[in-house]
């Protein structure tokens, strides 16, 4: 075994800024996602028949399909249906932002239904609109319960993040390969990838406790 | 004033109303009884449409409710209603349990809303919770703070679904003393209740409900003393 991480030295800054590329594209996945994940879950729990079936076939269509082949789909396949040359970026936010939708729509959905009817019921007699019942009495205690799933879900997604180094967006993950194959070693820009990403992780997991311990004021 | 005129509720193949037909009018107390299952709590549900009626119409002063045109939020905002099990906003302190529907609903000002707010917290005796979390409340306080949260709407009729039925047994006369002090001031009640002698020292009327049927309705003085119906002698035998 010989490992030297002296020769990973030039090439740590070009590393490191895959780490704000990341971030960006899991950052705005993860708010496509939830915005998204949430019309969904409010498409699903109306009687709407319309509506509900859509958001049954969009979850059923993402989440029964590889992610990295919505994402070729998306990158590969657009340009040559619609001529539009369609970013890297753009293509890698659109595949996870629709395709988180689909799973944060399932565990919100989850979370509203698990809320006492009694709530609801509440708010109806007190003559509150359906919209304001929604954002300022369910929603609120739903996310509570489903935080933990909820950070799951992002947290899943920020790692995942990486197999956008198939259509060769610059991130942490692609970078790294790219010092691989300049240096002929792998172990270490691989090694250090694999840091960088744990880090991430364990910074959001440490966001998430925060705000599920500032939600549970009120127990 | 309500007006209830042939109310049926079916769910599913099960007919848990019957036919149930009553006038009640302004400043009325109106004391809804009978065993468990009559559909005393469906009718009052009714009564705000949290159950829109399979047929037969409601009238609220000389608004036709029960007419698919109504708006069912102009219907409620002028009635309260008070669960069996209280259903505060978890998330909200007492104070704001009170103040949200005012300021959203009626969009009254916060700070009208707060003053309005902190005399009915005042009114039901818990002054000194007004920033404390329900979960932190014992039973009867919640309760309270539900009464004061439907006061805050200033509706005309107030409805009460057994009130009483998920306390423990020191905590229900500080809610009824709540609700007598509402009686004193001429609101119009309608109360499903266990609570007999309550029920006969409040209310102008007694409804005894049997199996989805209106079987007899009295002053209580009446009622308790000479009903009519085998159900209804059945009935107070067995808890009196």
């Amino acid at each position: 075994m010989n490992l030297d991480f002296s020769q990973l030295v030039p090439y740590i800054p070009f590393i490191l800024e895959g780490i704000w590329a990341t971030l960006k594209l899991a950052g705005i996945s993860i708010i496509i996602g939830f915005i998204l994940g949430t019309l969904l879950a409010l498409c699903k729990i109306t009687k709407l028949p319309l509506l509900k079936g859509f958001a049954d076939a969009y979850t059923s269509m993402f989440r029964g399909t590889p992610l990295i082949l919505q994402l070729m789909i998306i990158y590969f396949a657009i340009p040559q249906l619609t001529g539009y040359d369609i970013s890297a970026f753009l293509s890698a936010v659109l595949a996870f932002g629709l395709n988180s939708a689909a799973y944060v729509s399932e565990i919100i959905r989850a979370g509203i239904l698990a809320v006492d009817r009694g709530q609801t019921e509440a708010a109806e007699a007190l003559g509150v609109p359906y919209k304001q019942m929604m954002i300022n009495i369910i929603l609120p205690q739903a996310l509570k319960n489903i935080l933990p799933a909820l950070m799951n879900e992002f947290i899943t997604l920020t790692k995942e993040s990486a197999i956008v180094s198939v259509i060769s967006y610059m991130d942490l993950m692609r970078r790294a390969q790219i010092v691989g194959s300049e240096l002929y070693r792998n172990f270490e820009p691989l090694l250090f990838a694999g840091l960088i990403y744990w880090v991430m992780v364990f910074i959001l997991t440490q966001i998430g406790r925060l705000i599920e311990r500032r939600l549970r004021h009120s127990d | 004033m309500i007006k209830a005129a042939g109310i049926t509720k079916n769910f599913g193949k099960n007919s848990v109303l019957k036919n149930v037909s009553t006038t009640i009018n302004r400043g009325e107390v109106v004391a809804v009884i009978g065993p468990s299952g009559s559909g005393k709590s469906t009718f009052l549900r009714c009564l705000n449409l949290l159950e829109q009626p399979t047929s037969g119409e409601i009238w609220i002063n000389d608004q036709a409710i029960t007419d698919r045109k109504t708006n069912k939020l102009e219907v409620r905002k002028q009635i309260g209603m008070v669960f069996q099990h209280f259903h505060l906003f978890p998330h909200m302190t007492v104070l704001e349990n009170v103040t949200y529907a005012p300021k959203k609903v009626k969009k009254m000002k916060s700070i009208d809303a707060e003053a309005k707010a902190k005399g009915l917290i005042a009114k039901v005796g818990l002054s000194d919770k007004m920033n404390t979390y329900p979960s932190r409340l014992s039973g009867g306080q919640k309760q309270r703070v539900a009464i004061a949260r439907a006061l805050a709407m200033e509706p005309e009729i107030m409805l009460f679904d057994e009130p009483t039925s998920a306390l423990d047994p020191e905590m229900v006369k500080e809610v009824l003393d709540v609700m007598k002090d509402l009686v004193d001031t001429g609101m119009t009640m309608v109360i499903v209740t266990h609570e007999m002698n309550f029920a006969r020292e409040v209310a102008d009327r007694i409804l005894f409900l049997d199996d989805g049927k209106l079987m007899e309705e009295g002053d209580p003085g009446t009622f308790f003393s000479q009903p009519k119906t085998d159900r209804a002698k059945d009935f107070l035998a067995k808890i009196l």
